[in-house]
């Protein structure tokens, strides 16, 4: 690889990611509650993309193109979308242990989502979605003001978002102690802890260009990250415009974080421990750490989506609760295995 | 007090009930202290309680048709309209709440018995209060044995049955509350009626067409979410294997989330979509219930639904209630009409 020249490299990587990504959304489609054969699902595809008039079950071709493929994608999405904001956070805020949701957005988007199912706020219009969507942004609003009103610095951002979700998720607690029945609660339980059952179309035309484009900004500030690495005052002496790329890229993991979460609920784990793996395969560079975490991310929350479906037969697991059972372990094994110098 | 209670023996319980039964057929008065074994628990009554809080719309209407409207101080925990012939009698009696009452507000109404439809409102770990609770203010409590024999609630949620749900348990409370009341021989006109409806019923589809299936949709948590359905030992199971139809769900839980894959796949002959006033989910409603099925990419090709064959039934029905008997009507009618029975 060392004496690779950059587009051969760039052609590389574009092709592994793309090979990944179009094995794990086949998988998805492939693997269900109900067993489908595999020609069905190719047939399907053909049917779908090119048209190829194969004569199917339209339960079936349904089933695979309406369901297992659109959840597959905003799988995908949601995977390297959170794993790209928990890198990015990560070296903007020289924390190690910070994730997406560092910034108030899960809590504000379970308060959104509580007050809407269990108080009845804006019924009628507002959607779960919808409501943990605003709440996400008005968490992470307050906390972009206290962490302004706190003065600079990493530190005073992760303290702003530390207040920001004990407020947020006292809230919660208080809307769910005070009016929810135990079903009701059951039912935010389990949204809270991520669920893509309800996932169709629509959601993918929402969760690929939001994932794209915090792609294509992130990316774009590989280099401003790579110089986070030494602080802000040497990001600063080597010329970033530290205010503009701070504000610009924390907005971004914000708005990429909020709408995932407002998809699909929030899933654990992937934001706070993808970037760890991808940094110990492929090095601190942000150039290609920021496509290794989106790309593994992706793939991973995919799997972990058909894991959860698949191993209870008959029942779906929360796909949280399956991140982390999961993800946990693989990562004991690469912490262990990580090569010693690099 | 008493110009009530005439009144309301005259307008409800004269009608159905005592035609039922020759008045000749005399019941045993209760002995007092009457000493009963409910729901794993020993309560006893020094006389007939004057005053009774009744948790539950089931519990509530079942004292109402043995008529002890004029003994229930307080109700809670409605799932739909009163039964129609109670509007007025229901009308004049507090509702504590909609949903769950608190503790204190149960105890305000000073009851000398407190019946509850759920262990998960009143039992070892009750939102509103536990037994243990009660019994230190020497209040006993009945619990409708459909919710504990046979029933494992200790798992959270709508529980688990470890027996098939049948009418023989609500007869039971019937019976228990007639005794506790002492009013035997209207409990006994009561559990005929309920039978003789049953009978009619199963007697209207004598001849079912074939294999039929029948899926019962109760609600989902999110719209496009996975529903709960009916598994497979519930009060649909026992409306089904009642009028000869096998439920395709095949879960022991009361109210499993089940795939719409897994249901389209399966193919239910019919659909039964549950009505009802709550409004916790936007599927609760029955119209975004048909507008769903009918225009998602899936369900809107099942054959159930492209040929029409849904059934609009009560929600209560679908919980072990008195109202079950109304479902096992329901169905047998609506088969009919779409040409599966005759």
């Amino acid at each position: 690889m060392r004496t690779a020249s950059a587009p051969v490299r760039l052609l590389a990587g574009g092709t592994l990611a793309a090979v990944t990504l179009t094995g794990a959304v086949a998988l998805g489609a492939a693997v269900g509650e109900t067993s489908i054969p595999v020609e069905t699902v190719l047939k399907t595809v053909a049917n779908r993309l090119w048209a190829a008039g194969y004569a199917l079950d339209p339960i079936d071709e349904g089933i695979i193109w309406n369901y297992r493929i659109a959840r597959a994608l905003v799988a995908a999405c949601c995977g390297a979308s959170l794993a790209l904001c928990g890198a990015v956070l990560q070296s903007l805020l020289r924390n190690a242990l910070a994730d997406p949701y560092i910034l108030g957005i899960s809590a504000g988007a379970s308060s959104g989502a509580v007050a809407v199912a269990i108080l009845g706020l804006g019924s009628g219009f507002l959607t779960l979605s919808l409501g943990a969507f605003a709440g996400a942004l008005i968490a992470f609003g307050l906390v972009a003001l206290l962490a302004l009103g706190a003065g600079r610095g990493p530190a005073a951002i992760i303290l702003a978002g530390v207040a920001g979700s004990q407020l947020f998720n006292a809230l919660t607690s208080f809307i769910v102690t005070k009016s929810a029945t135990a079903d009701q609660a059951r039912g935010i339980m389990f949204w809270l802890l991520g669920n893509l059952s309800g996932v169709r179309w629509p959601d993918v035309w929402l969760a690929v260009p939001v994932a794209l484009a915090g792609f294509v900004l992130c990316q774009g500030h590989a280099r401003a990250l790579d110089a986070f690495a030494f602080g802000t005052q040497s990001a600063a002496s080597l010329g970033v415009p530290v205010k503009r790329v701070y504000a610009a890229l924390i907005a971004a993991a914000a708005f990429m974080t909020a709408t995932m979460v407002s998809i699909v609920g929030s899933i654990g784990f992937v934001g706070l421990v993808i970037p760890h793996a991808a940094r110990l395969l492929v090095g601190v560079r942000h150039g290609v750490l920021l496509p290794a975490s989106a790309l593994i991310g992706a793939a991973f929350m995919v799997a972990a989506d058909i894991l959860s479906r698949t191993i209870i037969p008959g029942q779906v697991l929360p796909i949280g609760v399956m991140t982390a059972l999961v993800g946990a372990p693989a990562f004991a094994m690469i912490l262990i295995h990580r090569p010693v110098a690099r | 007090m008493y110009s009530r209670t005439l009144r309301f023996l005259l307008a409800a319980a004269a009608t159905t009930l005592f035609a039922a039964t020759p008045k000749a057929a005399f019941a045993q008065q209760t002995h007092y202290p009457l000493t009963l074994t409910n729901c794993g628990q020993e309560i006893t009554f020094e006389q007939a309680p004057e005053r009774v809080v009744s948790v539950g719309q089931s519990s509530t209407e079942i004292l109402y048709l043995l008529g002890l409207a004029d003994k229930v101080v307080g109700t809670a925990l409605w799932l739909g309209p009163v039964l129609e012939e109670f509007e007025a009698v229901n009308a004049e009696i507090p509702r504590l709440a909609d949903n769950a009452p608190s503790f204190e507000s149960v105890l305000s109404a000073k009851p000398a018995l407190v019946t509850t439809q759920f262990e998960s409102q009143i039992g070892p770990k009750g939102v509103v209060a536990t037994t243990a609770q009660f019994a230190d203010l020497g209040i006993p409590v009945y619990t409708a044995p459909a919710d504990c024999i046979g029933k494992d609630n200790s798992t959270g949620g709508d529980g688990l049955r470890t027996e098939t749900f049948a009418m023989d348990l609500i007869y039971r409370e019937i019976d228990d509350l007639a005794r506790i009341f002492d009013v035997k021989e209207r409990g006994e006109a009561l559990i005929a009626d309920l039978k003789a409806r049953e009978a009619a019923a199963k007697e209207k589809i004598a001849t079912l067409t074939g294999d039929i299936s029948a899926v019962f949709w109760f609600s989902s948590a999110e719209l496009q979410t996975d529903p709960y359905v009916a598994g497979r030992r519930g009060a649909p199971a026992y409306i089904m294997s009642t009028l000869g139809i096998r439920n395709v769900i095949d879960s022991a839980e009361e109210w499993p989330t089940i795939g719409w894959e897994t249901i389209a796949r399966a193919d239910p002959t019919v659909i039964v979509a549950g009505e009802m006033d709550r409004r916790r989910y936007p599927a609760d409603d029955l119209a975004v219930k048909l507008e769903f099925l009918r225009t998602d990419p899936v369900t809107s090709l099942m054959p159930a639904v492209r040929e029409d064959r849904i059934v609009i039934m009560d929600a209560q029905a679908m919980n072990p209630t008195i109202r079950t008997i109304e479902g096992i009507e329901i169905l047998a009618e609506g088969l009919a009409q779409v040409g599966l029975a005759k």
